[in-house]
């Protein structure tokens, strides 16, 4: 399983889209915002422009590096018959579907650091090393569910449909979710929407700890409710198309 | 279901070594009244199958016939409605699990965005006793495909890296869904000595064709399955000694092809480009007047009975 592993993550580290989208957009995103927003001033969330900007990238990133890794390519390997041939291997089903996970969350690392990177040589963000240690922790854990609703896009969506589908998700949940624009500069029915998605948990979370206060109960609720409903679906979708098919 | 309950299975993994002596002794696989539907759909009706270890054994039967079912059983991606199957004494998932079989699927494919040779190590290391990579290489005349991308091959390099997958773990249990489906004629002869090299070491082959003369040149024994059940079960020899007509083969320079149904003799006409068969009743009639006629032929074959022609009956039988 370990093999399995390694070759997917070189993989991941090959794949343009990857590349481009998780790790390249976020840099080049709060490179603009930074420039566009002024490097000083405050924002919604009472975070240092650079800083609060920063997270969310990092949170952006980590979407689609989990999302790519999922969604796309596991409806790809069911159209050209991979996954038909790795079950007829010893690598067990259980395996495959955690391999899948593990690389996933594999491939938001690179893309959360290197976000930081940004932030810390371009706007001399400086937090404690508790303080990175615990938002980036938390914030890569947090990526489960979206990396488990990537998993069953994968296994329900068509190839053709798999990757539209999976940016558009990646967008809406961007923008809906607050990583764009602050949720507090939206209307209040949209700052309901946004505060009930894993997107805005998940960078919730960060801002939360670089600014020295415990993560809020709402966005661990939220982010716990997403984690079971993905895992729910995940499930489903996967015994769906392992069920008694010849195909 | 499977037959775990009536032949119990050691509980602990035997060392690679001993898994390969005990599994000598029994049957490489054993199929009894198989039953599968999908929906309204029979797809097998009761199929037996029993294949010695160290057998070749061609499945063979036109579209429709269970063969893909057959094999989905086997490998245990399908489950029976009735009936019972074991792969070396164990369900089919353990025998999977364990290392025992490999399997090269019709629909199957590669993974994407990775070289051939990070692939096939990648392969290997799933399997508790793999074979070495030279030796892969050998067998599956892979050469300069090593460093290719598996999404980039050419259909029959494809095809020769999924065999080559099929066989990394050195299986005692290849099996085949109509392997050669999209290859040339010369890559089907170079693929059919692959096996051969495969089968020497003391493997077990199972595979399934509709191309009659492979299960004829490649098996020990031809097992004919048609509408879910078995039919016939043989060796080669003993199939078209029952059934089938003679053959007379020869290339076609010039004249008019439509002239040869009305050859003495001549039942029915088959093309492969140039190259002509008839099927005929009488060959010796057959080719006086093929001597007589204005038609410019050359390399001429007359035969004894092939497959095709024995299935044919055998179908036209069932009916």
């Amino acid at each position: 399983m370990t093999g399995f592993i390694a070759l997917e993550m070189r993989r991941s580290l090959r794949d343009i889209r990857y590349l481009v989208i998780a790790v390249a957009m976020p840099i080049g995103l709060y490179l603009l915002f930074t420039g566009l927003f002024g490097a000083h001033g405050q924002r919604a969330q009472g975070l240092p422009q650079p800083v609060e900007l920063m997270i969310a990238m990092i949170a952006y990133g980590a979407m689609w590096a989990v999302f790519s890794a999922t969604g796309p390519r596991i409806a790809h390997e069911r159209a050209i018959g991979w996954t038909r041939q790795l079950r007829v291997t010893p690598l067990s089903a259980a395996s495959a579907l955690s391999g899948k996970l593990v690389t996933a969350l594999a491939a938001a690392l690179p893309a959360m650091m290197l976000v930081a990177v940004t932030a810390v040589l371009s706007h001399h963000v400086q937090l404690s090393a508790a303080q990175w240690l615990a938002m980036l922790a938390a914030m890569w854990a947090s990526v489960l569910p979206l990396a488990l609703l990537g998993l069953a896009i994968g296994y329900l969506a068509g190839d053709e449909i798999a990757f539209p589908l999976t940016m558009a998700l990646y967008f809406a949940l961007g923008a809906l979710g607050g990583l764009w624009i602050p949720l507090s500069t939206m209307p209040l029915a949209m700052q309901d929407i946004g505060q009930a998605l894993p997107s805005n948990g998940v960078a919730e979370l960060g801002w939360r700890i670089a600014g020295g206060q415990a993560p809020v109960p709402k966005a661990v609720l939220v982010l716990t409710a997403w984690l079971l409903g993905s895992a729910t679906a995940a499930l489903l979708a996967y015994r769906r198309r392992n069920t008694q098919s010849a195909h | 279901m499977s037959s775990a309950e009536t032949d119990p299975i050691p509980t602990t993994q035997p060392e690679a070594g001993t898994a390969l002596l005990a599994s000598g002794d029994r049957p490489a696989v054993w199929a009894s009244g198989l039953v599968k539907s999908y929906g309204p759909t029979v797809a097998l009706a009761g199929l037996d199958l029993h294949v010695a270890a160290g057998e070749t054994v061609a499945l063979l039967g036109p579209n429709g016939a269970g063969k893909s079912t057959t094999i989905g059983l086997l490998l245990g991606l399908l489950s029976p409605a009735r009936g019972q199957v074991q792969v070396y004494g164990r369900s089919p998932s353990q025998a999977v699990a364990g290392g025992l079989v490999g399997a090269m699927l019709q629909d199957a494919g590669l993974m994407p965005g990775v070289r051939v040779g990070e692939l096939l190590a990648m392969v290997r290391g799933l399997y508790p006793r793999p074979l070495p990579l030279d030796e892969l290489a050998a067998i599956a005349d892979l050469g300069p495909l090593l460093g290719r991308r598996a999404d980039r091959l050419s259909g029959g390099q494809g095809q020769r890296v999924r065999f080559a997958a099929a066989i990394a773990g050195d299986p005692l249990l290849l099996v085949l869904d109509e392997p050669t489906a999209a290859m040339d004629v010369q890559a089907r002869r170079n693929f059919w000595a692959q096996i051969h090299a495969f089968a020497g070491r003391g493997r077990t082959v199972l595979f399934a064709t509709h191309y009659l003369h492979e299960a004829d040149g490649a098996a020990d024994r031809v097992v004919v399955i048609a509408d879910g059940r078995k039919v016939a079960d043989g060796p080669p020899a003993a199939i078209k000694a029952n059934f089938g007509d003679q053959q007379v083969r020869f290339t076609l320079r010039q004249g008019s092809p439509a002239l040869l149904a009305a050859l003495d003799g001549v039942r029915t006409v088959e093309h492969d480009h140039a190259r002509v068969t008839l099927h005929t009743s009488d060959p010796d009639a057959t080719v006086r007047a093929l001597v007589r006629s204005d038609l410019q032929w050359s390399g001429l074959e007359v035969g004894g009975p092939d497959l095709e022609t024995s299935f044919l009956r055998l179908l036209g039988d069932q009916s």
